[in-house]
């Protein structure tokens, strides 16, 4: 039909597209060229890249424990969350689907408690009776697992009711198939899609997660990575680079995942950073 | 449909027999010990009078700093959510009208993924290096004649982090309003040009009502989103903002010395408080924009 006024997308996009882009560009820069913002201009604009920066701070002491206990925290919270909710969902499809309605306004709960203020409670309410959440690394977990609940309880919820549940299980149900079969073998390649969006966006959440690990002194990622600014800025903007690209990448997995079964995602609901 | 397992009369009946409820045990447990508990906690003791004093700590945390701390925290919100919005429905708007390169879709929609999930740390590294006061981006604008720093812009105080904010903002609006716009179908507006409205007048009368619920409830997401917001604007300011959440790190951590810890919890529950309205809000117009999305 009329196509007579479509000159202002192409600006938008371009305007809002440099936003985005000059930030990444300029990090990039700063992490792997060694020339003071002062002398940079046409001559000294490919001189010096380097990869050192980063490579120091990678070769730190510290930084691979942090690295790691990121990666093993996310990799615990994604066990634990799908430990809670699949079955949990599963449930209320199944048999509970008056209660549906309650599990999902409770998963949603997180959103309406940030992060500092669950941080502050259950330092205020455990830190006497069970000290182990405030100092253990791995009390971090019980926490990460509830920030990740209003995106995972939604993809969950997306996936089994994208499912013929019912027939699924009867079908399994009645060829002799126990309950833990059933589960194994039929209901969990069904909802890999599912199984899988949310185990990655609570991974992407866990390692960059820096309010409650950084309240509770622990020594995760991102509080090496602000610590580290004022010894090694060049080495810290190198590592959050590389954080970066860590999580473009588990996205652009994601999504090619999510290409494959559309069972539309929850990519709208997110964590606060 | 129905059979011997999980057949529809028996999720009607007996909806308190402990074999149906007994496999939810865990979740609601779980969320009751570490989420519940926690807040009922904070609550309490936010209620709890300072030391040295008897008024509550609740009432307290709304004395004259406190409360201008809640206002930047509050206007930061407001300006990156109304912002964030604005940019994010044009910018959605826009990737939908343009069919030409069909791949430009994808990479935004996956771009935004990644985007609106930033934040923390490495976004304000990011903004560091491009508008901090030897970023990369303040440099170009110096020698093109635009001294951001000389006209007072700061990176870590008011307009620089809404400006950092919007880095997720707009992206997230994006991915709440596309569907949104897809959701318009064709056929409304073949409908009203054939009963002789015009183009604007198709979005004054059908298109604009219809996106209003998301509009408004992507709006008040956005909000909720920077409101809550912490590690960025922490990380740019060296720990030094006058954010709420910041504040609240503050009192905490000198609650030994000061006594004052109970402003901390006060200043975390009336951040609740004030996000259990957002929320609310943003849930409720979300349950009206679906209405149109169903077949």
């Amino acid at each position: 039909m009329n196509r007579r006024r479509t000159t202002w997308e192409w600006p938008v996009i371009i305007v809002v597209g440099a936003f985005f882009i000059i930030p990444m560009l300029a990090m990039t820069r700063f992490a792997m060229q060694r020339v003071p913002m002062s002398l940079l201009g046409r001559e000294t604009i490919f001189s010096r890249w380097t990869i050192r920066g980063l490579m120091n701070t990678i070769s730190d002491d510290k930084f691979q424990p942090a690295f790691f206990m990121s990666v093993r925290l996310g990799i615990v919270t994604v066990l634990l969350v799908l430990a809670l909710l699949l079955p949990t969902v599963l449930w209320l499809h199944l048999r509970a689907m008056r209660w549906k309605i309650l599990a999902e306004i409770v998963s949603l709960l997180a959103y309406v408690v940030p992060p500092i203020a669950l941080v502050v409670g259950v330092s205020g309410a455990y830190r006497d009776t069970v000290p182990w959440i405030v100092s253990s690394n791995y009390g971090l977990v019980p926490l990460y697992a509830i920030l990740c609940f209003p995106f995972a309880y939604r993809t969950l919820d997306v996936g089994f009711a994208a499912l013929d549940l019912h027939t699924l299980v009867n079908a399994s149900r009645s060829l002799g198939a126990s309950w833990q079969q059933t589960f194994r073998k039929v209901l969990i390649p069904n909802l890999r899609t599912a199984i899988l969006t949310t185990s990655f966006l609570a991974f992407a959440v866990v390692i960059g997660e820096f309010a409650i690990s950084s309240l509770l002194l622990k020594r995760t990622l991102p509080t090496y990575m602000l610590e580290a600014q004022g010894r090694e800025p060049q080495g810290a903007m190198g590592v959050a680079l590389l954080l970066l690209v860590l999580t473009t990448v588990l996205f652009m997995a994601l999504g090619r995942i999510q290409k494959k079964s559309p069972t539309s995602s929850s990519q709208e609901i997110r964590i606060t950073p | 449909m129905g059979g011997p397992v999980g057949s529809r009369a028996s999720t009607t009946s007996g909806r308190w027999s402990p074999s149906l409820v007994l496999p939810l045990l865990p979740y609601f447990t779980f969320v009751g010990l570490f989420l519940l508990v926690p807040t009922v906690v904070l609550f309490t003791k936010a209620f709890r009078p300072v030391t040295g004093s008897t008024t509550s700590a609740m009432v307290e945390a709304m004395n004259a700093s406190n409360r201008s701390s809640f206002m930047f925290s509050l206007k930061i919100s407001f300006f990156s959510a109304i912002l964030g919005a604005i940019v994010g429905f044009l910018f959605a708007l826009a990737v939908s009208r343009i069919e030409r390169p069909r791949r430009l879709r994808n990479i935004v929609t996956g771009f935004s993924g990644v985007a609106a999930n930033l934040g923390g740390i490495p976004l304000a590294f990011a903004f560091i290096a491009s508008l901090g006061a030897q970023g990369l981006f303040t440099r170009v604008l110096y020698h093109n004649g635009i001294d951001l720093y000389g006209a007072g812009f700061k990176i870590y105080d008011f307009w620089g982090i809404v400006v950092v904010y919007l880095y997720f903002q707009i992206p997230l609006m994006l991915l709440v309003m596309l569907p949104a716009i897809d959701g318009l179908r064709p056929t409304w507006r073949e409908a009203a040009i054939n009963i002789g409205a015009s183009s604007s007048q198709y979005w004054r009368r059908v298109g604009l009502p219809i996106l209003t619920p998301s509009l408004l409830g992507g709006t008040l997401l956005l909000f909720a989103n920077a409101f809550s917001a912490y590690a960025t604007a922490y990380a740019l300011s060296s720990g030094g903002s006058r954010l709420v959440p910041v504040q609240i790190r503050f009192y905490l951590q000198g609650n030994t010395i000061t006594g004052k810890g109970n402003l901390g919890y006060a200043l975390a529950a009336w951040m609740v408080v004030i996000l259990l309205f957002v929320m609310t809000g943003y849930l409720l117009l979300r349950r009206r924009a679906e209405r149109w999305r169903a077949a």
